[in-house]
């Protein structure tokens, strides 16, 4: 659609309206109205300016705003396409190319490269929501980069938000015998509440990242994850295993990954090998759980439950960790699959003792430990 | 007042901020709509800045309401004052007045403590209310506000419905760490504040240090834009650009280079992981 289709003005800002909404902005009658408003107001008469009066008024977020971005020049600054019909992503672009020069209805447009980007730009929003639901394991290497940047951005979001989450209020109980005795002097009423002290609680994060061979699609991005969860936990201890159990925490401090990843491979020897969950389990409780395990700490494995090994051993194993830990928590990618059940030897085994098992093949699964950690 | 977004760039240039005319529109609009704005934007790009400003340029008063998990009406709207309202109960115990007397004695606005929200709407000059960091507060608080933005009054159960007595100018900022709800969004204009651009956070450093040569100034900002797009933990925002600058000059640096930056990095970076992330990058960030 195109403002000259239109026979007034109003008329035009209601259509450009109807556009918004066909494109999922958020846009109904009191938005034109404040649009209409605008334009009384005069604002209509530099692009710039009536650009980023539209744009206050009908977007909710920054995405929305590369979407109006693209329909705002569509609709007000292009000359009008010759053929009609919808426009995928890559006509948008070519739209571009050939409106390169055309009759502007208000002020100045915006020369072509900004154009392309805008276009480029047009279903951001919609290509973020999918990429959250799509399976690492099926990810095209040219989404591969997308995938790595809304991850990272949403992970470090969501750590954030936990890290508030966890820490404790200042406020401890009110101590009701302290507040009796500072009372005395008020005749007994309770003018003044007196607190006990709180103990400042620091929760501590022990992750486990089944590294091995049916892992591969899943490993990067799940070590991506724990990077993202490590940057804002200072309390959180990593290892990888797959025949064997290394501790990796000290390798995840780097900001750039492929560094991580270089100086993991240079450490960790059974990358991509087979999996002895019960094993691997058995050294980190001989080593690590005595040391890392309390009524403080929450343990996390990342697994899809394969397992070469002893299961009887497994089960042992993860009993122990389980009373060791406040919440026992198994992240598996398979679990993402549909019809997807837990009848592995090695899931089999570990399910008694998990207090959650949740699925870890996408971003919007990880996302979801936010409300596993927030509530245990 | 201004009957022009352009009207509001130089008047607010003389206040010391440095607009653009995106922002200045959005303003101009918040303004004349009357309606909230919610500024969204990475920490450091000028947001809570922009209220301070405004509420100097309106010369009125600038309410501040921070948030974090936790915030309450309590804290954020009213609350009584328990300890006055207990001592009046003593006082009045001898007296002849009725209980209903005594009720409407210690729940009038003398015994009312007015939290940000609610002197913000009791003003009589519309002020300038700061909702600072809407993000960190709970859902249910946003919830709260939905009546405030909307129809600018607040109920108190044992007053009643407070209306405003005029509109106060809110700007709302959030630092996006999580997605607010539509309905208050909706109740807001929108602005995403980004990184100032080159030409832009040239104009800020020397607005703030008109002595510093433009030489070292355009180096310093192409140098800071640079280190902003190494994705750090915190990126430095124009405050950190500021500080840089202050450094710079009070060390009498002429130039930026090895030396210089390696000595001032702690006014860019606050962490340690960022300080080794610029550290392996300092060649790229000085060359052109």
């Amino acid at each position: 659609m195109h403002y000259s289709d239109y026979p007034t003005f109003t008329a035009a800002f209601i259509g450009f309206g109807h556009l918004g909404r066909q494109n999922k902005l958020n846009i109904g009658i009191l938005e034109n109205q404040e649009a209409l408003i605008a334009a009384v107001e005069g604002l209509w008469t530099e692009s710039i300016i009536f650009r980023a009066a539209l744009k206050s008024i009908y977007c909710n977020n920054l995405e929305e705003g590369e979407i109006f971005d693209s329909l705002f020049d569509k609709f007000w600054l292009k000359q009008k396409p010759r053929i009609k019909g919808k426009t995928t992503f890559k006509n948008q672009s070519n739209l571009t190319k050939k409106s390169k020069g055309s009759l502007v209805m208000v002020g100045i447009g915006q020369d072509a490269s900004k154009s392309k980007e805008d276009a480029h730009n047009t279903s951001g929003a919609s290509i973020n929501h999918a990429l959250k639901k799509t399976d690492f394991a099926q990810i095209e290497q040219i989404e591969s980069r997308l995938l790595e940047e809304l991850a990272e951005e949403l992970w470090k979001q969501m750590s954030i938000r936990l890290k508030r989450k966890l820490k404790k209020s200042s406020k401890g109980k009110i101590d009701l015998s302290g507040t009796i005795r500072s009372n005395l002097s008020s005749g007994g009423s309770m003018i003044k509440l007196i607190r006990k002290n709180r103990m400042d609680q620091k929760y501590r994060l022990v992750i486990l990242l089944d590294v091995s061979g049916s892992m591969d699609k899943y490993s990067f991005f799940l070590l991506k994850f724990i990077v993202s969860l490590k940057a804002n936990f200072k309390q959180v201890e990593a290892f990888v295993f797959s025949t064997d159990l290394i501790r990796v925490t000290e390798y995840l401090n780097d900001k750039n990954l492929k560094q991580t990843l270089d100086l993991m491979s240079r450490h960790v020897h059974n990358w991509s090998s087979g999996t002895k969950l019960g094993t691997c389990l058995k050294i980190f409780n001989e080593q690590y759980a005595k040391r890392l395990l309390n009524g403080k700490t929450m343990t996390i494995i990342l697994s899809d439950g394969l397992d070469t090994g002893d299961v009887l051993l497994l089960k042992e194993e993860m009993d122990k960790i389980k009373l060791r830990t406040k919440k026992l928590i198994w992240l598996n990618p398979l679990k993402g699959m549909l019809d997807y059940q837990p009848i592995q030897r090695g899931m089999q085994a570990a399910l008694p003792s998990l207090d959650h098992f949740a699925s870890a093949h996408n971003i919007e699964s990880l996302l979801k430990l936010e409300d596993i950690l927030a509530n245990a | 007042m201004i009957s022009n977004p352009k009207e509001l760039i130089p008047k607010l240039d003389e206040l010391g901020y440095v607009i653009d005319e995106e922002l200045a529109t959005v303003i101009y609009l918040m303004l004349k709509l009357e309606k909230p704005l919610l500024l969204e934007g990475n920490p450091g790009v000028g947001k809570t800045e922009a209220a301070y400003i405004l509420s100097t340029f309106l010369q009125t008063e600038l309410i501040r309401l921070q948030c974090y998990e936790g915030l309450d009406v309590n804290a954020a709207v009213y609350e009584w004052n328990y300890q006055k309202q207990l001592l009046a109960i003593k006082i009045q115990e001898q007296s002849n007045l009725s209980t209903t007397q005594k009720e409407e004695l210690i729940f009038s606005d003398d015994y009312l403590l007015k939290r940000p929200l609610l002197r913000a709407i009791t003003s009589i000059k519309p002020p300038v209310l700061l909702i600072d960091e809407i993000d960190r507060a709970d859902e249910e608080f946003e919830a709260f506000l939905l009546e405030l933005l909307s129809a600018f009054q607040i109920t108190i159960p044992e007053l009643g419905t407070v209306k405003a007595e005029s509109k106060p100018f809110v700007i709302l900022t959030s630092n996006r760490t999580r997605e607010l709800s539509d309905a208050l969004k909706r109740r807001c204009l929108y602005y995403w504040v980004p990184y100032p651009s080159e030409a832009k956070e040239l104009k800020i450093i020397k607005k703030h240090l008109p002595d510093i040569e433009e030489k070292l100034a355009l180096q310093m900002v192409r140098t800071i834009q640079k280190v902003r797009a190494l994705k750090l933990d915190k990126s430095p925002g124009i405050a950190e650009t500021i500080d840089w600058a202050k450094g710079i000059l009070a060390m009498h640096v002429t130039e930026i280079n090895n030396e210089s930056l390696e000595k001032t990095l702690s006014c860019i970076v606050k962490s340690k992981r960022d300080l080794s992330a610029v550290r392996e990058e300092i060649h790229n960030l000085l060359t052109r």
